[in-house]
């Protein structure tokens, strides 16, 4: 049977999304690396948040202070080669800590590589064509077109659930 | 799935986790609009693509899911284990289970999973407050990625599970001659005590059987062994009947007295059908439901069904109905055994209804005292009082039922000791 999770389970992910993120904190700008405790803390706070083993609010809602340190970062660090890449892999540490999840059977990362993989595999795309194309209007009509393109059928996606049913399923729905 | 059950939603599902990230996404894009500062929409790329993502690597319809369950336990104690087996594609990991307790029973501990890639074991105990007749819904399995953005329910194909829990001293009851024995119609009693008996029927053999009692025709026939029973060993038939109207103590207690004459009821005809005794129910409610007497599993069956279908009625219909009912269904004589509270005069005077028709009563009677006595504790003098004269209204409800007919008290929900005895030795005469 199962027994309760060792307690290093899920630090190697905790590690990596406070290292990762406390980095992309530091690049804010923030006097003091203010950016990057602010970051470290919102993970210490989610991680906190994720051992509580019940069905509350507080437990499904663990993740929320690591995206609103990430996203307030985001919003205040300048246009950067590194920033971009770290901003993405912020983005990336996140899926994985929440697929390192200790309170769900080990082997969560390996089972989630495709809902991590994806993402990550399209932030690899946008960051080198953001950096390697050469600039000029032509390409960033092109990225805009791209991006919204890519919003419209995420937003469909989103919105309509049955596209992910296999189609004549006999199941009642 | 047992037919009438809604099936649970099987479509896709995204978790609050995965409007977290959206919105999150939202406000970093519209934030790189704004300030055409190109870092928010890094950071908003895994959160608008990772939903999708998982929900594409899940399954695409809900996934089925078969396997068995089983209850086991002694007396209190339930405990239900199984294995579900997933289908391809879908990784045993990722399923969540809920199985909430039903009715009567509660969780003591959470559920135990055991889970491999292909397979998911569960072990669930609950505890039974009180005797009980049950049927336990199946668990609620869910599909979560591991991510935990989205969700999908699983469709499980599980036969229903029925949690019987009685006292432990009916388990013998069967074995207890009862003195009334109705004979089928042309039917003569042998004399002749011992194995040369009366013929009675054909079951199983089991080790001791000696050579001479087996069946070999009947067993060369079949393929395996089968031996001869004879009417000596038989027991007298027996009839159960159900008082469900409802009474002045209330609903809430009229709905749990009825569970535990429910769950004696089933203790009861399950002892005797396993000595091949013929077992009959009547449930009274407006007007009575009858199982007509017989033996074997099929009536057990049949038996437990009626049982489960058996809830407080509201019509306060005259107990003489329920007695010129009876006698269309079952012969006189029978032993009857009334299950009913006697908390009032309308069902109380059942017995003697019973009786004019024919049918010689026992009444088992569970008492409301201990649900009376499970509230908030009084000050001490009152408490005491208050104990006593429910005592004594109880005593004088069980004596005045004696008038008519033997009446069991049965206060001790977890004993049924009195009423075995009772039926082992009626002549010795013990009031309540």
């Amino acid at each position: 049977m199962n027994g309760p999770a060792p307690r290093s389970r899920g630090l190697a992910s905790l590690v990596l999304l406070g290292a990762v993120g406390g980095l992309f904190g530091y690049l804010s700008g923030l006097p003091d690396a203010l950016g990057t405790i602010v970051v470290v803390a919102a993970v210490g706070l989610g991680a906190g948040l994720q051992r509580i083993r019940t069905r509350s609010i507080a437990h499904e809602a663990f993740p929320a202070p690591v995206v609103a340190a990430l996203v307030s970062v985001a919003l205040l660090t300048p246009y950067g080669l590194l920033a971009g890449l770290l901003g993405g892999a912020s983005g990336v540490a996140l899926l994985v800590w929440l697929a390192d999840d200790p309170g769900r059977p080990a082997g969560g990362i390996g089972r989630s590589t495709l809902a991590i993989g994806v993402p990550g595999l399209a932030i690899g795309i946008a960051w080198a064509s953001a950096f390697l194309l050469p600039p000029g209007a032509a390409s960033l009509g092109v990225a805009v077109a791209l991006l919204v393109f890519v919003v419209v059928a995420v937003a469909y996606l989103i919105g309509e659930p049955a596209t992910y049913d296999r189609e004549g399923s006999p199941l009642p729905s | 799935m047992s037919p009438g059950t809604r099936p649970a939603p099987t479509r896709l599902r995204w978790r609050p986790r995965a409007y977290l990230l959206w919105a999150g996404a939202a406000g970093l894009l519209l934030a790189a609009v704004a300030e055409r500062d190109p870092v928010p929409i890094f950071l908003a790329i895994p959160f608008l693509l990772a939903g999708p993502a998982a929900a594409l690597a899940g399954p695409r319809e809900s996934p089925a899911l078969g396997g068995h369950w089983e209850a086991e336990g002694s007396a209190a104690e339930v405990v239900v284990s199984g294995t579900l087996r997933a289908a391809e594609r879908v990784d045993a990991r990722d399923l969540v289970l809920a199985a909430p307790a039903p009715p009567g029973l509660t969780e003591v501990a959470p559920p135990v999973l055991d889970r491999a890639p292909g397979e998911l074991r569960f072990r669930l105990r609950w505890q039974a407050r009180e005797p009980t007749i049950v049927v336990a819904p199946p668990p609620e399995i869910v599909w979560r990625d591991a991510t935990g953005l989205v969700e999908r329910s699983a469709t499980l194909d599980l036969p229903p599970l029925i949690v019987e829990r009685y006292p432990p001293e009916l388990l013998g009851i069967g074995a207890v001659r009862l003195r009334r024995t109705t004979s089928l119609p042309g039917e003569s009693i042998a004399r002749t005590i011992g194995v040369a008996g009366e013929f009675h029927g054909i079951r199983e053999a089991v080790a001791d059987d000696p050579p001479r009692r087996i069946n070999w025709p009947a067993s060369a026939r079949q393929g395996r062994l089968l031996a001869n029973e004879f009417q000596v060993e038989r027991t007298g038939d027996v009839l159960l009947v159900l008082d469900t109207r409802m009474s002045s103590l209330g609903p809430a207690a009229d709905a749990r007295l009825l569970a535990l004459s429910r769950a004696a009821a089933a203790g009861i005809s399950n002892a005797f059908l396993r000595v091949k005794a013929r077992v009959g129910l009547a449930v009274f409610a407006e007007f009575v439901t009858a199982v007509p007497l017989a033996t074997g599993r099929r009536q057990q069956m049949r038996i437990r069904s009626a049982l489960l279908g058996a809830h407080p009625d509201s019509s306060d219909a005259p107990s003489e109905r329920c007695a010129i009912a009876l006698r269309r269904y079952f012969p006189p004589g029978v032993t009857t055994i009334l299950l009913s509270t006697l908390a009032d005069e309308n069902r109380a005077d059942l017995v003697p209804h019973l009786r004019r028709r024919g049918f010689p009563v026992l009444t088992l009677s569970p008492s409301p005292l201990p649900l009376t006595l499970e509230g908030p504790p009084l000050p001490t003098a009152d408490e005491a009082l208050v104990v006593r004269l429910t005592r004594l209204v109880r005593r004088e409800q069980i004596a005045r039922a004696w008038e008519e007919a033997p009446a069991i008290d049965w206060d001790d929900f977890w004993s049924l000791g009195r009423f075995v005895d009772f039926l082992r030795r009626p002549d010795v005469r013990r009031v309540g």
